[in-house]
């Protein structure tokens, strides 16, 4: 058997465990990224920051070694161009020239003595006034224009001018960038990847404890005999699924002795039973004195009722241990009713009662038919034994989705309260009955041995209702009904 | 009608053999499952009544063990248990029949008739009943005693006619529950009694001779002479 495919994956335990598995496994690694990212990306800048706090220092060098003659611009420049082609990080660039790194001098009073890079180089100078740049110690400037900012080193020559190299952080920025698409695509696997393997393991494992819920389910409603699926794993849902099958195994050789007795019981009691009422009906034959017959036919009737008794005390026993054992078939209330009320109507009109059946129609129910016979025989012969003349006995029958419910109800003078408490108990009974006290018990067994139940109560106007619910079938019809006859007990 | 009777209980054995003798079979009796084989290989029975508790082995074995044998007679089983065993149902559908101890001699009886008569061919279905003076007509569902008709229920000509069936027999009150309503149950009032008498007040009319009469502590019968 598979897993209920009625049921949403998105409600299974499986779902929800393998969802915060896969939060919690996200968060983690996630930290983890975030901390080496941040590492890489410091490692990265201290790299070009001490590329750049060099190369200024060997152009101020430069600087001060070349004269100040109309060469001077050329041979920095040249110097300034060669040291751009080795910056850390680069990346080929589309274009032929070079815009990731400039060399900029400005001269004391601050104007623009020397430019290397593309444009002319008065935007770069003016937002590098704008920054307060020490010596050493290389800054961001963001430049109007540029959507990156340049990392800028700065030197002081002795002649008071200002040597400036500045290096875009685009390529820096780009390692970076790359650097986290690729974490993420990588974080975004394993996660996935996590999440489908505790799903399936944890939905695998909890497929078993399915199997087993449906199997115990079964197990009760319709035989003792079938166990819950065991797998060969040594795992917690194998040990549950052994432990269920050991206490199965001991209700079933519990409720087999329970039978045995009864069957014992039955056995030891009707054998003489049989004798006695063999020898009686043989005497009956032979005598034809009609006084001495009296005694002998009270006996034969002393006997049958004690052989019914015999019979719906055990019924009675084995029902109250859950133990009653049933022939199932399709019966149609509604019918049997019908064929009850005709047998019985006779004996009611004799005695100045009405019964009236209300019903609408077949109710079918899968149930055992000559236990079901009993148990309304039981219900008219006590209306018939109780009621006092001229009362009605109503009768109603309705057929739910997948319940049967029978009511009777009668406008006679109703229950004792006493009475009325225990009345399921054996031997409890009216103050003027002259049964055996077995009737009602018996009701509720035949109703609780087909899972159904009984009621009983005084009406308001007085008289007596007994209201009998009966499932239209032994087995829950949905999961839901399971859960609920679970979540009640 | 050769009768084998296997009963182990001696009170059982000795009123079931004098009252099956009584009734005109020639009972020959076996305390075990062991005599009971040996007595069915040495001659033929038309019928067996065999009890289901023996104290050498189960009864439905030695049934089944006298099927392979070539047993051909019905078997009606008789037990004391509760429950209705399966391999029970399995014989009771191959045409034999099944009892449950304490049961009336008379129920032992009929039910004995209603194999021997399953077992020889079936005679066709009579579409007219007749009993003395009083005739149904089963397939108009008409009853008339002396040319005139009856007024019956559909329910009374169903019992009027199970009683006619049996004339001269007699009937139970679970006999009739069975066949009449279909059910087995024990009633704890008189409501078969109560039917008979009106069944009674219109089939023996002021002036005429009864016919259904009241065996005291056993149950009714249709006289037929």
């Amino acid at each position: 058997m598979s897993l209920k495919t009625d049921k949403p994956p998105m409600r299974s335990a499986a779902w929800r465990i393998s969802l915060w598995a896969t939060l919690a496994f996200a968060c983690g690694t996630m930290v983890v990224f975030v901390f080496l990212q941040s590492f890489v990306a410091g490692d990265i800048q201290r790299r070009s920051d001490a590329w750049l706090s060099g190369e200024v220092e060997v152009l101020g060098d430069v600087a001060e070694r070349t004269p100040k003659d109309a060469l001077y611009g050329r041979v920095v420049g040249e110097v300034a161009e060669l040291a751009a082609r080795e910056v850390p990080n680069k990346e080929a660039s589309e274009t032929a020239s070079n815009d990731s790194v400039f060399f900029l001098q400005s001269g004391v009073d601050g104007s623009l003595k020397l430019w290397v890079g593309v444009g002319n180089g008065q935007d770069h100078l003016k937002a590098i006034r704008a920054t307060e740049i020490p010596p050493d110690h290389p800054t961001d400037v963001r430049v109007p224009g540029f959507r990156v900012p340049f990392r800028v080193a700065c030197l002081r020559a002795d002649d008071g001018s200002h040597i400036y190299l500045g290096l875009s952080e685009r390529d820096e920025l780009r390692v970076l960038r790359s650097l986290r698409l690729r974490f993420f695509l990588l974080w975004l696997l394993i996660v996935l990847l996590g999440f489908g393997i505790v799903f399936l393991t944890t939905r695998r494992m909890l497929s078993h404890v399915q199997k087993i819920t449906e199997a115990a389910s079964r197990i009760g409603h319709s035989d003792l005999i079938a166990r819950v699926p065991t797998t060969k794993r040594n795992d917690e849902v194998s040990h549950l699924a052994l432990t269920l099958n050991r206490m199965l195994d001991r209700i079933e050789s519990s409720m087999h002795q329970l039978h045995t007795i009864t069957d014992s019981l039955a056995h030891d009691l009707r054998s003489p039973l049989t004798a006695i009422r063999g020898k009686l009906e043989m005497s009956l034959s032979t005598i034809t004195d009609g006084e001495q017959i009296d005694p002998i036919v009270s006996v034969i009737d002393e006997l049958d009722r004690l052989t019914d008794f015999l019979n719906k005390s055990l019924d009675v026993a084995e029902a109250k241990a859950d133990a009653l054992r049933l022939t199932r078939s399709a019966v149609d209330l509604n019918e049997l009713l019908r064929v009850m009320i005709d047998l019985y109507e006779p004996s009611m009109s004799e005695r100045g009662l009405r019964v009236s059946l209300q019903s609408s129609g077949p109710v079918r129910i899968l149930a055992d038919a000559a236990l079901l016979h009993r148990m309304v025989a039981n219900l008219l012969d006590n209306e018939l034994n109780h009621l006092p003349a001229n009362r009605t006995l109503t009768i109603q029958l309705r057929g739910k989705e997948d319940t049967a419910s029978l009511i009777l109800e009668d406008d006679g003078p109703g229950f004792d309260s006493e009475v009325l408490l225990h009345v399921f108990e054996r031997r409890v009974k009216g103050r003027d009955s002259s049964g055996h006290g077995l009737g009602l018990a018996f009701v509720d067994a035949v109703a609780r041995a087909h899972g159904g139940s009984v009621a009983v109560s005084n009406r308001e106007g007085g008289g007596a209702r007994i209201a009998i619910t009966l499932p239209a079938s032994p087995e829950p019809s949905s999961h839901s009904q399971l859960l609920a006859s679970s979540s009640s007990n | 009608m050769r009768l084998l009777l296997v009963e182990d209980e001696i009170d059982i054995q000795s009123f079931l053999r004098r009252s099956l003798e009584e009734s005109g079979y020639q009972v020959e009796v076996a305390s075990d499952g062991k005599t009971a084989q040996r007595l069915a290989a040495e001659s033929s029975f038309d019928i067996l009544i065999v009890d289901l508790g023996l104290p050498d082995q189960d009864g439905i074995s030695l049934i089944l063990r006298l099927r392979q044998l070539g047993l051909r007679a019905p078997v009606l089983i008789l037990s004391a248990r509760r429950s209705v065993d399966d391999r029970v149902r399995g014989l009771e559908q191959g045409g034999d029949d099944y009892l449950t101890k304490p049961f009336a001699l008379a129920e032992l009886l009929a039910r004995l008739r209603n194999l021997l008569k399953r077992n020889s061919s079936a005679a066709g279905e009579a579409t007219r009943l007749r009993v003395l003076d009083l005739e149904l007509d089963l397939l108009r569902r008409e009853a008339s005693r002396g040319g005139q008709v009856l007024q019956l229920t559909q329910q009374e000509f169903v019992l009027l006619e199970y009683l006619c069936k049996n004339a001269g027999r007699v009937v139970t009150r679970s006999m009739i529950l069975d066949k009449v309503w279909g059910m087995r149950i024990q009633p704890d009032t008189n409501v078969v009694d109560v039917h008979i008498y009106r069944l009674r007040g219109k089939v023996d009319g002021a002036g005429q001779q009864p016919l259904i009469r009241t065996m005291r502590g056993v149950g009714y019968v249709l006289k037929d002479r």
